[in-house]
């Protein structure tokens, strides 16, 4: 089991934004989160990475995670190129970052404060792809992608679906019915 | 510890690239050492006598501006959360982030100490063993800002909250290098200075060990 999710809650100040979820996720498996704004997806996520604590209830990861936010987090004043073997370097990593940013039509050497959200998000994608964890927690990855990135996100995710596990929060059901094995609808709390 | 490396150059990088930061406590640190020079002189004796106190106010200051900046880099563009994601213990950020002080306040304690020379008639044949006691002082210093800063990362009014937590558990530090520092100034032999830079390595000692062993704590709590 590459994630296991047991009768959490989780309490930000006197509000509940999660309720008991029980939830479980294998390798090879795609999972899409729908739901509402504020019925906690991205907490759901954040919780799911480690990045929160539940209030109640267990978390069990069996694998590297990573997180992709909404928007993405990169620093403005690195390139591309320079982003990626920085990752590379703290995650213990060799990949092939040249062909990871030439396969996303990425340039290597502009400040990532002239790339536009969705370059942002391609290289997002491109640094999934570069790291290969087990365990891809993406928050809304579609938005901001033009047809030919969203063609290259679901290529990303068919590769991801070999031998991590993907959870993905998204508001588009087509994509949801598109890459996912099943869904997990939350309504607001 | 490679990563950790890596994570001060990278830091540094970004703050030579973003200025913003850097120029401020240079000019904080400039403009606090000549007014003070002005207020105080120009004779020498009474210049010579604050030197101490004065250099480490200004350093104390630079420091807690740097400690902010160090964790300020990763909120701003919301990067902190990848460096909590990397596989394996969190000292390394802790110690990263101390390692990117340290490679800006040495240097800037070398400029403080020629400028204090100066401006307040520091003794320049005492440049090695005043320099020995800024850097005594600012490791330990930096240490538990580094470890505070990391802690109010993401909170509202860090910067108000930082100074307020640090200065209170500073205070054996800043004690022993402004002792040191004017025991050299006054011209006392280094065997009587030699007890305050020994306090002082055991302060970095205590501070360094307790801030690594609670920063992932803390970061993942």
């Amino acid at each position: 089991m590459l994630l296991r999710l047991e009768a959490i809650s989780k309490r930000f100040g006197r509000d509940w934004v999660l309720r008991d979820l029980s939830f479980a996720l294998d390798r090879g498996e795609v999972v899409a989160l729908l739901g509402p704004n504020g019925s906690g997806k991205t907490t759901l996520l954040r919780l799911m990475a480690g990045l929160l604590k539940p209030t109640r209830g267990r978390v069990e990861r069996g694998g590297r995670v990573l997180f992709l936010p909404n928007p993405p987090a990169f620093h403005r004043h690195l390139t591309a190129r320079e982003h990626l073997l920085y990752d590379l370097a703290f995650h213990g990593g060799r990949g092939d970052w040249r062909g990871a940013l030439v396969r996303f039509g990425l340039p290597e050497n502009l400040p990532l404060a002239a790339f536009s959200s969705g370059m942002k998000k391609r290289l997002a994608l491109a640094r999934l792809i570069l790291l290969g964890p087990d365990l891809w927690l993406l928050d809304e990855p579609e938005t901001a992608l033009d047809g030919e990135g969203r063609e290259l996100l679901l290529k990303v995710l068919q590769e991801a679906r070999q031998g991590a596990g993907v959870v993905l929060a998204t508001h588009d059901r087509a994509l949801a019915a598109q890459v996912a094995d099943r869904t997990l609808e939350l309504g607001v709390a | 510890m490679r990563r950790a490396l890596l994570l001060a150059l990278r830091d540094l990088r970004l703050e030579v690239r973003d200025r913003a930061g850097l120029l401020s406590v240079l000019a904080f640190f400039g403009v606090m050492l000549f007014i003070m020079a002005l207020a105080l002189g120009p004779e020498e004796a009474p210049l010579r006598r604050a030197a101490p106190g004065v250099l480490w106010v200004a350093l104390a200051f630079a420091s807690t501006l740097l400690s902010t900046r160090a964790f300020a880099l990763e909120v701003e563009d919301g990067t902190l959360d990848d460096l909590l994601l990397v596989p394996g213990g969190k000292e390394w950020v802790y110690f990263g982030k101390l390692l990117f002080q340290m490679l800006l306040l040495l240097p800037l304690s070398a400029l403080a100490f020629l400028m204090a020379a100066g401006l307040f008639y520091l003794p320049l044949e005492k440049a090695l063993p005043i320099l020995l006691t800024l850097a005594l002082g600012t490791l330990g210093y930096a240490s538990v800002a580094t470890f505070y800063a990391g802690l109010l990362a993401r909170l509202r009014g860090r910067e108000v909250l930082l100074p307020l937590l640090l200065f209170s558990l500073v205070v054996p530090v800043v004690l022993s290098a402004v002792r040191a520092t004017a025991g050299l100034v006054e011209g006392l032999p280094l065997s009587e200075v030699a007890s305050w830079w020994q306090l002082l390595a055991v302060f970095d000692v205590v501070y360094l060990t307790a801030s690594a062993l609670l920063f992932p704590v803390v970061m993942e709590g």
